[in-house]
């Protein structure tokens, strides 16, 4: 789960990263002639909501709201109480609490006089949202993003050079531990460098990669890791002997 | 099934919400999606999106993950975070199953008890290393990064863990943020380790340094709100009356405003398969409580007194009454 270090260094992603993300969604809705983008989020389905905003739901889920002429709107699950650290880590000026999204969502179109809605890979929508929201008098749409640039490949290099430096200097200490020791050795180590979060396979040949489950791990094995760092994830995976 | 006159069911689970179909089928797959098909008749098929998970669990592998909806079912649990185009592929709108799995889970089996009671040993002994190695200087993610590393050396597939640091500006804790422990900081935390797919809670909350006289009273109201939810709780009794006599506590002592929603979230909540099992408990929930359940009852919230405060055990519903399933000391820590 989410409990890493959550946070926003303004020198590794400016804020004209975002600006100009926001522009090419904008870009899209002018050409779709659409008032807004609905970009849904939750604790796994964060990477669409992070690259246009860098929020990640640590709990719960929530929906980005993108108006074509004004600021992005979060419709948030979390309480209020967390709104001025989500502010701090963010592009929002706007939060919503919305513990129940879909009236919350239905609320904002009202008062902004929209009658229809871009969905960010609409089919993706989790049904929950979904229902309701075609029951409506809303006329929603899918919308397909590009989600890749610049910045964004350099974020998944350095997610993968942090991968591939721990994994190196880590996977040695495992010999003649559990799986389960190892990965204690790796959540220290990954978590202290800044991941949000980490999985972990194991094998030692018997069997596909899998999570830790208290097995020797001799001298050959391997680990898959799969880490996030600051919303961006990399996977690699290193055996041993290296 | 045969109550409902289903066929057949189907329980769905991604990589945020497994419970679903780990509560069929208790595999702990690392892929995207997982789905369980059970028959009336008793049969358990299991398909993934992923090969390792497949190979792994002797389950059918599915990469075109629609495709594994196309015989359809008569219901899904687990139907609301699905994907719709995964619904679409289903033919007919199935029905949701969801609430029914969850009131089955939410009585425990002797093997499941067992699992929790694991998970509560953990969390005692993570509670125990998070209290030791936390010193001042430190930064908070640095702790969380030293906590997790214990809990999965010892054996935790998995951990729920927010935290918070500081004094009456704390209004609630978050993910750990790079703040480095002061002197006199009140630091809380809810560790929530998994053992064997089942989760168990432990809040508590530490003072570096010398507790002041109104963290002190701050405590002693939490510990007695605590302690009334646990000598109340046992079948019968509502979770609207477990949050009512935590809530009744704070109200005792002035404090009745922090027990809404602007300051807290739940007092308290079912464990499981999932962290945050329903029933929450809050006071306007009417949901009696049985035998077997597993329940956390917390009265964390926000008192201008220390700012935000945090203190629970995990308990199980017995026959006449509750065990506390934590052994850690129910005291307002210092170091």
């Amino acid at each position: 789960m989410k409990r890493g270090l959550i946070t926003w260094d303004k020198t590794e992603l400016p804020p004209s990263v975002f600006e100009a993300r926001l522009v090419r969604a904008r870009a899209a809705l002018a050409k779709h002639d659409l008032p807004a983008l609905l970009v849904y989020s939750d604790v796994w389905r964060s990477t669409e909501g992070r690259h246009l905003t860098n929020f990640m739901p640590y709990w719960n889920r929530s929906l980005i709201v993108i108006p074509r002429e004004q600021g992005p709107v979060l419709l948030c699950g979390l309480s209020p109480r967390v709104y001025p650290w989500i502010k701090s880590v963010t592009v929002f000026e706007e939060i919503r609490p919305a513990s129940k999204l879909v009236p919350a969502l239905l609320q904002l179109c009202a008062e902004r006089a929209w009658t229809k809605l871009g969905v960010l890979d609409l089919p993706r929508l989790t049904h929950e949202i979904y229902l309701p929201l075609a029951a409506s008098s809303l006329g929603i749409s899918d919308v397909k993003l590009e989600l890749t640039d610049d910045a964004e490949i350099a974020m998944h290099q350095r997610a993968e050079q942090m991968a591939r430096e721990i994994l190196v200097a880590e996977l040695p200490k495992g010999v003649g531990l559990t799986d389960y020791q190892l990965s204690g050795l790796l959540e220290r180590a990954f978590r202290r460098a800044g991941a949000e979060d980490l999985v972990l396979l194991f094998s030692t040949g018997d069997s596909a990669p899998r999570p830790a489950r208290g097995a020797m791990l001799g001298d050959k094995y391997s680990v898959a890791v799969a880490l996030e760092y600051r919303g961006h994830w990399a996977r690699l995976t290193r055996g041993l002997p290296l | 099934m045969s109550e409902r006159g289903w066929d057949s069911i189907l329980l769905y689970g991604n990589a945020w919400r497994k419970d679903p179909f780990r509560s069929l089928v208790n595999f702990n797959f690392s892929g995207d999606h997982a789905l369980a098909r059970l028959s009336r008749s008793g049969e358990v098929t299991a398909t993934f999106s992923d090969p390792w998970d497949a190979e792994i669990a002797a389950g059918k592998l599915q990469p075109d993950f629609e495709k594994a909806f196309a015989a359809g079912a008569s219901a899904i649990a687990g139907l609301e975070f699905m994907e719709e185009r995964f619904v679409t592929a289903c033919g007919t709108l199935p029905v949701s199953a969801t609430a029914d799995v969850e009131e089955l889970r939410r009585v425990k089996t002797a093997e499941e008890i067992g699992c929790i009671q694991q998970a509560c040993d953990l969390a005692d002994r993570g509670y125990q290393h998070f209290a030791h190695v936390i010193e001042p200087g430190m930064r908070e993610f640095e702790l969380v990064a030293e906590v997790e590393a214990f809990l999965k050396t010892n054996g935790a597939e998995d951990n729920f863990m927010l935290i918070a640091s500081g004094g009456t500006e704390v209004v609630g804790m978050k993910p750990p943020t790079d703040r480095k422990f002061q002197m006199g900081d009140s630091v809380t935390t809810e560790l929530t380790p998994q053992v064997n797919g089942y989760y168990a809670q432990i809040c508590r909350t530490l003072v570096l340094g010398e507790p002041s006289r109104e963290q002190f009273k701050a405590f002693e109201i939490f510990s007695e709100a605590q302690g009334a939810a646990q000598d109340l709780i046992q079948p019968g009794i509502t979770a609207a009356a477990a949050a009512r006599a935590q809530n009744d506590v704070f109200r005792k002592y002035g404090y009745g405003e922090y027990t809404g929603a602007k300051y807290t979230r739940v007092r308290g909540h079912c464990l499981g398969l999932y962290p945050d099992e329903t029933p929450h408990i809050l006071e306007d929930v009417d949901y009696v409580l049985k035998q077997d359940m597993v329940v956390i009852a917390h009265p964390n919230t926000y008192l201008p007194l220390s700012g935000y405060m945090v203190f629970g055990d995990t308990l199980l519903i017995t026959e006449t009454g509750n065990t506390r399933l934590n052994k850690t000391e129910k005291k307002l820590f210092t170091k």
